[in-house]
């Protein structure tokens, strides 16, 4: 136990130090990262030897007698605790050469705190074993990363996205908030111990309230307005840790309260599989009508949390019908996207984070041919993006593997499956076709063809820092696509704490499986080699020449006459028009001799307009109305409470 | 042994195969056409030629070509040519090599944008979305199968014991089923009336266009590589449309190369008699197939 504190308080070193060290950029950095980073590594050891291990740890402090604080450390714990870690590892070697303005050193350093915070408090948001502490270090967790999000205040938008996430935040922990009021009201206790004893209805409210306030940090449509505008604004560290980890803990909220509810009803399962089909493929139509690289990498959050539910709700349905392998498959195959898409999401965001550095740009359509120029941003990348597409033999492949078979498990069992499930493997197979689209925009339009600006051509990449973390995490992108047998072992190890399964129907299934998935990756490779060695053959003593893109006959071709990633998605967009309106501004062109013309168009969010006009423009209504209340004379407010305690000692 | 024989018999008559659908269409127009051989002979010459790249290309444009005749190569070792049993085949098969399409496809839109080409970005904006549709059907195909067999993998739809055809009590929906996966093989190879081969305009092709920029051994791959996906394709309608099970291995064999010609010169009447359709008008003519294959299995649950 000693052991976790040693682990929170480094970390919570890591974030002080540098306030009192602002004028040693460079040293203060370093020292920061490496506590960080130290902390960090001794908890991946503890995480594993629970999760690998029976040591079960708890503990339990007393405040004044009026709560308590307890953690314990379960096999969910363990699981989301790698994540977490790992994660803040990397982003902060990422760090030491992401933050490198050494002008506004206090700035930095803060941003160190609230980093180091941000870390502690999602350890103790897993680890929470009641409802007190889980709610204070949820709190801690929104807060510090409220003031990551605002690290560029200045700018004006970053100050707009900062309020966005805000609101959101706080909306959610105030319906969290409730359900908790619910669960003490019924149990009155805060611990987490007497939850499956209330009333079968309450469940359902309770759990919906959850969900919902869950969901807003998670990501779920339609409560995931504040991503595209968060994720842009921070610091590309930031993002990755946010994206990659943060969100997740809304995924937590949801799996271990579903757990801590022990509902055997099929509506839990069906209401988070209608909504992870619903943002998964909404996440990813509006991440591929996307314009801003980072806003377009923050909408395929939604999308995989979307695959994340999708699995998690075909285990819950499994759970409902006691089909053990059915949830066993369900539930490990969403914990084991969690992990992968902690992975590459965040390698994704960093590498985004070194373009948007160098460049300057944060536009899809006015990048280009940066591989040439950036190769180890550009390869990374290029895995991040096969293992988000959920392509073999990356890992995005393993996780979504698990959850199609878990379907078709579900296929054939009864009506009340059958019908989940295939919605479930076709929604899954047009995110994966929609993902795939959306990823070669992006390489082929940012990392592929020609700089569409002058600037672009004299670019580079420096700063091993940045590159160290992307390379690492590529490697564990192909290792767990290859190797995945230890990590279904550790998601099926967590998911074993949410359902009990048989041990032999399930060792042999899943043994099987990440057998299987090795032995295909072996052949593909095998194959791939063969047909490379054939090539070098056929290679064998030509002349190669180099000459510039046939053009159909035009011999003056320039680099604006590239597609653009607008017109690579136009087609597909016009498709989805219904759930992603376009606002396109240009003006006819007409006459013989037409004027100037210019093209702007922009995906709507129908979620973000619907909520505008239907739901925030109300209330503003009728708060104007009550204007009146609030005057500013401080003698009618303290009437305003007299006033309050004595209506409430009528009714009490 | 004989599977591996199967297998390079396969992809060696994978060139021939696509000649019979040009011969077919030469009989229509009323021409001689070019030799059954035409493209073994494109595919030597392509292989003895070097190879000219576009100063804007990167690896990426020579790693295509590998990686779309590997995966050619690969899904065709899971396929039970004839009934015969795979060489390889497990649990999952067929999701694995569905997505093994996807990263084929990956790495030619890649190669297309990598060349900077407008045309061919085009084209592989065309690519993208039609076969995302696709893929849709070919999911739903994978529902049916399993309620049928309650497998996954290739080897359990067309192995020799639990083969399903059209000549049993699951025959009508199955019909359906061929059709969809018909309009699919035509969508995913790129034939009329979704993409023309012949056309000679770059602004209408889709996959044509994508591989403009290769050159000598690498179109050769792409060509071969193309030519094995059609063959595939083919294939999983052949196994459909009859059960190869003669008793003797060689007549098993001979049918199915056999039915597999039929199936190749109704392709090629295909495109002799219909026009391509307006690019417009290709989804909804990919979503019949996805309807089809639905009904099919609604039908399905019935019986």
């Amino acid at each position: 136990m000693n052991e976790l504190f040693l682990i929170l308080l480094f970390i919570l070193i890591g974030g002080l130090l540098p306030l009192l060290l602002t004028r040693q950029f460079n040293f203060m950095k370093m020292l920061s990262i490496i506590f960080i980073c130290g902390g960090s590594i001794i908890g991946l050891f503890q995480a594993s030897k629970r999760l690998f291990g029976e040591t079960v740890f708890s503990i339990e402090i007393e405040c004044y007698n009026l709560f308590s604080i307890a953690l314990q450390m379960d096999a969910i714990s363990a699981f989301f605790l790698f994540p977490i870690y790992i994660i803040t590892i990397l982003g902060a070697v990422y760090s030491f050469h992401y933050m490198n303005k050494p002008d506004n050193s206090l700035k930095t350093a803060l941003s160190y705190l609230f980093f180091s915070l941000l870390t502690i408090s999602m350890v103790c948001v897993v680890l929470a074993n009641n409802l007190f502490t889980f709610a204070i270090s949820w709190e801690i967790m929104s807060l510090s990363s409220f003031f990551l999000v605002i690290y560029d205040y200045q700018k004006e938008i970053v100050r707009k996205a900062g309020y966005y996430y805000f609101v959101f935040t706080q909306a959610g922990a105030l319906i969290i908030i409730a359900a908790f009021g619910i669960l003490f009201a019924h149990t009155s206790s805060l611990s987490f111990s007497a939850i499956h004893t209330i009333p079968e209805n309450t469940k359902l409210l309770v759990f919906i309230l959850l969900f919902f306030g869950f969901g807003s940090k998670a990501g779920i449509f339609p409560v995931h307005i504040w991503l595209p505008h968060a994720h842009p604004a921070a610091p590309s560290h930031v993002s990755a840790i946010m994206s990659g980890v943060m969100i997740k803990m809304g995924i937590y909220g949801i799996i271990r309260f579903y757990n801590l509810l022990g509902s055997d009803s099929i509506i839990f399962g069906q209401i988070v599989l209608a909504f992870g089909v619903i943002s998964g493929v909404y996440g990813v139509v509006q991440a591929l009508g996307q314009h801003n690289l980072k806003r377009l990498l923050a909408y395929h959050s939604v999308e995989n949390i979307g695959i994340i539910l999708i699995g998690l709700g075909i285990g819950m349905i499994g759970t409902s019908l006691k089909q053990p392998l059915l949830a066993a498959l369900g539930f490990s195959g969403a914990l084991l996207h969690v992990f992968n898409h902690a992975i590459f999401k965040s390698l994704l965001f960093m590498g985004a984070g070194v373009v948007i550095q160098k460049s300057g740009i944060e536009t899809i359509d006015q990048l280009g041919g940066l591989l040439k120029r950036m190769k180890v941003t550009g390869i990374t990348f290029l895995v991040g993006s096969l293992a988000i597409s959920g392509l073999p033999p990356f890992n995005g492949f393993v996780s979504e593997f698990l959850i199609y078979f878990a379907s078709f498990k579900g296929i054939n069992y009864n009506e009340q499956s059958f019908i989940p499930a295939c919605i479930s493997i076709l929604s899954l197979a047009l995110i994966g076709g929609l993902a795939l689209a959306c990823f070669t925009k992006v390489i082929g339009i940012v990392f592929l063809g020609e700089p569409r600006t002058v600037e672009l051509k004299s670019i580079d990449e420096k700063g091993s820092s940045m590159m160290v973390p992307m390379i690492i995490l590529s490697a564990v992108c192909l290792i767990i696509g290859v190797f995945p047998g230890l990590f279904i072992g550790m998601a099926l190890t967590a998911a074993k704490s949410i359902v009990v399964i048989p041990e032999d129907v399930l060792l042999t299934n899943v043994t099987e499986i990440s057998q299987n998935i090795t032995f295909a990756a072996f052949i593909l490779f095998g194959v791939i080699a063969i047909v490379f060695l054939l090539r070098t053959i056929a290679y064998k003593n030509k002349t190669i020449t180099m000459s510039s893109t046939w053009g159909c006959g035009f011999t003056k071709p320039t680099t604006r006459m590239q597609y653009t990633g607008v017109s690579f998605a136009a087609m597909i967009l016009n498709f989805f028009k219904p759930v992603a309106p376009a606002k396109v501004d240009h003006p006819v062109i007409s006459g013989h001799f037409p004027k100037e013309t210019y093209y702007h168009s922009e995906i709507l969010d129908i979620a973000e307009i619907n909520l505008l006009q239907r739901v925030v423009k109300p209330i503003l209504v009728i708060f104007d109305k009550l204007r009146w209340i609030q005057h500013g004379d401080i003698h009618l407010y303290i009437g305003y409470i007299l006033l309050a305690i004595i209506l409430l000692l009528l009714f009490i | 042994m004989s599977s591996f024989i199967l297998l390079a018999i396969t992809i060696l008559l994978a060139p021939f195969y696509s000649a019979i659908i040009l011969k077919v269409k030469a009989f229509f127009g009323g021409k001689k056409g070019p030799s059954f051989l035409i493209n073994y002979y494109t595919l030597i010459k392509l292989l003895k030629k070097g190879s000219v790249y576009s100063e804007s290309t990167t690896f990426i444009f020579k790693l295509s070509p590998i990686v779309t005749l590997s995966v050619s190569f690969v899904v065709l070792l899971f396929f039970p040519i004839a009934g015969f049993q795979p060489i390889f085949s497990f649990q999952g098969d067929v999701i694995f090599l569905l997505y093994l399409f996807g990263l084929a496809r990956f790495f030619t839109i890649l190669a297309g944008l990598d060349t900077a080409s407008p045309f061919e970005g085009m084209g592989t904006a065309r690519e993208a979305f039609f076969s995302m549709i696709g893929e849709l059907t070919l999911f739903t195909v994978l529902i049916l199968f399993f309620l049928i067999s309650n497998k996954l993998s290739l080897a359990a739809y067309f192995g020799k014991l639990e083969s399903m055809t059209l000549w049993q009590t699951i025959g009508p929906p199955i019909v359906l089923v061929i059709l969809a996966l018909y309009n699919v093989a035509l969508t995913e190879n790129c034939r009329v009336p979704v993409d023309d081969p012949a056309t000679h305009l770059e602004l209408t092709m889709i996959h044509e266009v994508m591989i403009l920029d290769h050159s000598g051994p690498d179109l050769a791959f792409l060509e071969l590589g193309a030519q094995l996906k059609l063959i595939f394709y083919s294939s999983l309608i052949a196994c459909l449309v009859f059960p190869f099970q003669l008793g003797s291995m060689l007549a098993n064999a001979i049918t199915f190369f056999l039915v597999l010609v039929g199936i190749y010169v109704v392709i090629g009447i295909t495109e002799s008699v219909i026009a391509r359709y307006k690019m417009t008008k290709t989804p909804k003519f990919i979503l019949f197939s996805f309807a089809m294959t639905l009904f099919a299995t609604i039908v399905i649950l019935e019986f």
